[in-house]
């Protein structure tokens, strides 16, 4: 079979904020109008609706089937929705689109962490008879993580506090950033600790926040945008849910994905990678290979706003708007899910030549 | 933000699961004070899994007792725990390879101080006075502070292993349910009518989910206190966890007149199960002034928290079914 020709022809997101004063469907509402507007299509012309969230956040059984009024309600739609980071659902619209008899999916990811403790939240996540009964956390394996790379030499806290300052202050261009500051390497280093070797500015803010992307297939790209955006693959890799199976310093899954992809078969203007802490971005970096002139996470990244279920995807709207803008021509999306970079996804777009 | 507290509430359950050849055997002498790991292809993995992670084969129960002693591989010091935490206090988490094992295992360290904390350093298993059947039965210290302790054995083999899940969420009210929660406080309903199509929504979502259009406080409107039944379920309480009802009661939808989307899940108490149909009209009686409270009011689902007493027959005829079949299911 030969793969379809799939682009991005729209994206939004809404900014990532500590508490949003209203619900998650009426974020995607807002997101949903301004894809319509902007492509001049109607709602009923949209083949597939595909959402990624997370019922856990907001504490409430089927949040993800109220989500869905965001899309608007009539006329009915061919709808999925994965418990995942909105990436994933843009993966599974990809792949739904590859059939060749629809041509236009409306993908989403949406979350408010406000309502609940993520801290408490997501160690269930993990393994439910030897982890989650010690509230094992993200925060905390992000500390073991960071451990590990320090100990095996592989980085210093010094690493760590250029990677934040070099995010905190690219975030400061960032329209949708929620924290963004111009702050020296040397005085982070000054901060106390939070989850050691980790200090609090080493950890993502607590987000509310949604983005959303229109996909088109073939023909019908060209004639919905100027400049669609190509997703050229998208590859998931998982690793064992184990952490005493992994090394922490390296992710093989992310690297693995890089080679199906052939990343490296050109270059790679643009690198937004969805490192939660800031010890993830080195892993990532030596895991895929990337230096400069590869720009790393020019949006400022997770670490200046961190919807999450939405974050992933605003990794691909993020590079999607640097291609459209013309300052990139190929770039790299990644996404992550589970304890320290336990399943990566990447996702390879490029602009017209 | 409006002045009325936020919703709250506690998302809470005990999980009980079945343990399994591995987990079981591992919990059970958990429990008795050992810890074991399984051989797999010439190593020992533990914690002890079903199966080979190279291969995904089932691995024989061939287990082999590991610890209680280790080494700390990797560690974070935990300075404010959570409440899921094991200790209150500042711990360690760390990734430890107990002595005679190959893989490490993830726990806490009860070490008192960032200080004691290393690299490489030996920690010791402790166990817990009272055990639960659970992982969390035993945690770690530096060895040279462990004690030595003598374990009643316990009986019978660990075959469920149970965890409380407890998760509390608080938000405030968005502006659009607060405005309804206050109307209920002053005795009346207030729903939001939609520019573009017209329909009333009571409670209101803050926007019109068939036109996708936000809707704001010009778009209030005052519906009736009287409606019609349009749909109704009778619950049987199951002696669920949390369950705090023991007789079967009504849940009901009622369109309010003026309205197009029926006020869903009231509880009516009132009026005999047997009597009890759609198409009967019914008046909300609201609370004195001074009694009528938001109780579990939120910004989800909606209802009409304790700020109505019940839900009386007007004595009005019924409504037709042809009238209602749009909201009938």
């Amino acid at each position: 079979m030969t793969a379809q020709e799939i682009a991005i022809v729209a994206f939004a997101q809404t900014p990532a904020v500590r508490q949003y004063g209203d619900s998650e469907p009426a974020m995607l509402m807002d997101l949903t109008n301004q894809l319509l507007a902007e492509t001049g299509l109607e709602r009923k012309e949209i083949d597939f609706t595909i959402a990624g969230s997370c019922d856990y956040l907001s504490g409430l059984p089927f949040a993800f089937v109220m989500n869905v009024d965001g899309f608007g309600a009539w006329p009915p739609v061919y709808e999925s929705h994965v418990e995942m980071d909105g990436a994933w659902a843009l993966f599974e619209a990809w792949v739904r689109l590859q059939v060749g008899d629809i041509d236009i999916a409306l993908v989403a990811g949406s979350g408010k962490s406000s309502p609940g403790k993520p801290r408490e939240i997501f160690a269930l996540q993990t393994n439910p008879y030897y982890c989650a009964p010690l509230g094992l956390d993200p925060v905390s394996v992000a500390g073991l993580q960071a451990r590990a790379l320090l100990d095996a030499g592989k980085a210093s806290e010094r690493d760590f506090a250029e990677v934040v300052s070099r995010s905190r202050r690219d975030g400061l261009a960032n329209p949708n950033a929620q924290v963004a500051k111009d702050v020296s390497v040397d005085a982070l280093l000054k901060e106390p600790y939070f989850a050691a070797p980790l200090r609090r500015h080493d950890l993502p803010p607590i987000s509310d926040g949604a983005a959303a992307v229109l996909v088109a297939r073939g023909e019908r790209a060209r004639q919905l945008c100027e400049r669609p955006i190509w997703i050229r693959g998208i590859d998931h890799r998982i690793e064992s849910s184990h952490l005493g199976l992994r090394d922490l310093t390296d992710s093989p899954s992310t690297r693995l994905a890089a080679e199906k992809l052939g990343v490296h078969d050109g270059p790679i203007d643009v690198a937004e990678l969805c490192a939660r802490y800031s010890p993830e971005e080195i892993v990532l970096r030596l895991a895929l290979g990337l230096r400069a002139p590869t720009r790393i996470n020019p949006s400022g990244g997770p670490l200046c706003g961190h919807p999450v279920m939405a974050t992933g995807l605003v990794r691909v709207v993020e590079v999607a708007r640097r291609i459209r803008e013309g300052s990139a021509r190929r770039g790299l999306a990644h996404a992550t899910s589970g304890p320290a970079l336990q399943q990566n996804l990447l996702c390879l777009l490029e602009g017209d030549a | 933000m409006s002045d009325l507290p936020p919703a709250s509430f506690t998302l809470e359950y005990p999980y009980t699961r079945s343990t399994g050849p591995v987990v079981g055997p591992f919990l059970t002498a958990l429990r008795d004070g050992r810890i074991l790991g399984i051989r797999c292809r010439g190593r020992v993995l533990c914690p002890p899994l079903e199966f080979d992670p190279k291969t995904g084969e089932t691995l024989a129960p061939d287990f082999v007792e590991v610890g209680p002693g280790g080494r700390v591989q990797s560690w974070t010091w935990i300075a404010e725990p959570a409440r899921t935490h094991p200790f209150a206090e500042p711990f360690a988490f760390a990734t430890i390879l107990l002595d005679g094992a190959d893989t490490a295992l993830v726990h806490a360290v009860r070490a008192g101080s960032i200080d004691e904390m290393s690299t490489g350093m030996r920690v010791r298993a402790q166990w817990r006075e009272e055990r639960r059947q659970s992982i969390a039965d035993v945690f770690f210290v530096p060895e040279a502070r462990a004690r030595e302790q003598r374990l009643e054995p316990g009986r019978g083999e660990v075959e469920m292993t149970e965890q409380l899940i407890s998760l509390s969420y608080s938000e405030p009210l968005y502006p659009h349910r607060a405005r309804y929660a206050k109307g209920l406080l002053e005795g009346r309903f207030i729903g939001q009518k939609s520019p573009v199509s017209g329909k009333v929504y009571l409670p209101s979502k803050g926007y019109d989910l068939l036109e996708r259009v936000r809707l704001t406080e010009a778009d209030d409107v005052v519906v009736a206190n009287t409606g019609t039944v349009v749909s109704y379920t009778v619950i049987t309480p199951v002696q669920y966890y949390g369950q705090k009802e023991t007789e079967p009661s009504i849940r009901a939808s009622i369109l309010l007149d003026g309205a197009d989307q029926p006020l869903g899940q009231q509880d009516i108490r009132n009026i005999p199960i047997a009597k009890f149909r759609a198409g009967m009209r019914l008046r909300a009686v609201f609370k004195p002034p001074g009694e009528r409270e938001l109780g579990e009011l939120d910004n989800r689902w909606g209802g009409t928290g304790s700020a109505i007493s019940r839900w009386e027959p007007t004595g009005e005829p019924d409504v037709p079914f042809e009238k209602i079949a749009e909201h009938n299911w």
